[in-house]
């Protein structure tokens, strides 16, 4: 388990999400995936989920899946829809500059150290 | 979905809940207009407009109606994706109509994948539907009718093993054959 308040301090993610209290929330893993069909059938509970997708559609397989976040890479746009329905579902979306692969390498260095 | 095929398995899935008898399903390359068009029609138990608003969304879907899924959404956002368009229409007792449109030479649009898998899957799955395939490349066309199969094998029952796996092998090979005029 690793705090998300942490992950946003330590990577320097943007919260997309603004109206969702993080305090308390936790993430066990890590999962990069963008297409969806597959993300559904493999992420594990309380994963963080690195994706390149910002339909709004991205929102449902992570509640589906039960992903504790889900982080955007290189600064993608995000659909306001996207975050809307984030904030109603309690998943927040957090983005950053950096790619899928670099924030893998970084959240990787992170949790070990821990 | 990594393949046209598993979405149209998706659909033709629906169609099956939705207590259809026969399930048309209708591929239209064209490559003069760069477009790849995916139609699946049936005649199960349709849907009524408050529904047919909803399938599309998929928290609606995937919270109430269990039966619909993601599938629909999915397959709507692979479509948009590749420079297409998405298009369902139903009506309660009638059926229902669905097309996918793609950018043929769209470099995110999936390939079709196995279409002879998917169809063959779907007589086992319930081998009293019946299914009308036709798939058009270029200005040729294949087309597939189990009603005219089971007229042929008469007695035989169309999932007998040495049905299908005859089957199978020919709707594989003329794809082949009609992809490559």
């Amino acid at each position: 388990m690793y705090k998300i308040e942490k992950l946003i301090e330590n990577l320097q993610l943007e919260i997309v999400s603004k109206n969702i209290d993080i305090t308390d929330m936790n993430m066990s893993g890590v999962y990069i995936g963008d297409l969806l069909s597959w993300v559904m059938g493999n992420i594990k509970p309380g994963d963080a989920w690195i994706t390149i997708q910002t339909h709004v559609n991205i929102v449902a397989v992570a509640a589906l899946g039960d992903a504790s976040c889900i982080i955007i890479p290189e600064n993608a746009e995000i659909d306001e829809s996207t975050i809307q329905k984030s904030e109603e579902q309690d998943i927040p979306i957090f983005r950053s500059n950096l790619t899928a692969y670099e924030l893998a390498c970084k959240i990787s260095r992170l949790v070990d150290k821990k | 979905m990594k393949e046209l095929s598993l979405h149209i398995l998706d659909i033709i899935q629906n169609s099956i809940t939705a207590k259809s008898s026969f399930i048309k399903i209708k591929i239209i390359e064209d490559l003069v207009n760069d477009t790849y068009c995916i139609e699946i029609e049936d005649d199960g138990i349709g849907m009524d407009e408050e529904l047919l608003k909803k399938v599309l969304d998929p928290f609606v879907t995937t919270r109430t109606t269990r039966k619909v899924g993601l599938g629909l959404p999915l397959f709507q956002a692979s479509a948009i994706q590749c420079d297409g368009s998405f298009e369902i229409r139903s009506k309660l007792g009638t059926g229902t109509f669905v097309r996918a449109m793609f950018r043929h030479s769209h470099i995110d649009r999936p390939p079709l994948g196995n279409m002879a898998d998917t169809i063959i899957t779907c007589i086992m799955a319930n081998s009293s539907i019946d299914y009308f395939y036709e798939h058009y490349f270029k200005n040729n066309k294949f087309i597939f009718n189990t009603r005219e199969v089971k007229e042929k094998i008469e007695e035989l029952p169309i999932t007998d093993l040495s049905v299908i796996n005859w089957l199978k092998e020919y709707i594989k090979e003329s794809l082949c054959v009609l992809v490559k005029t």
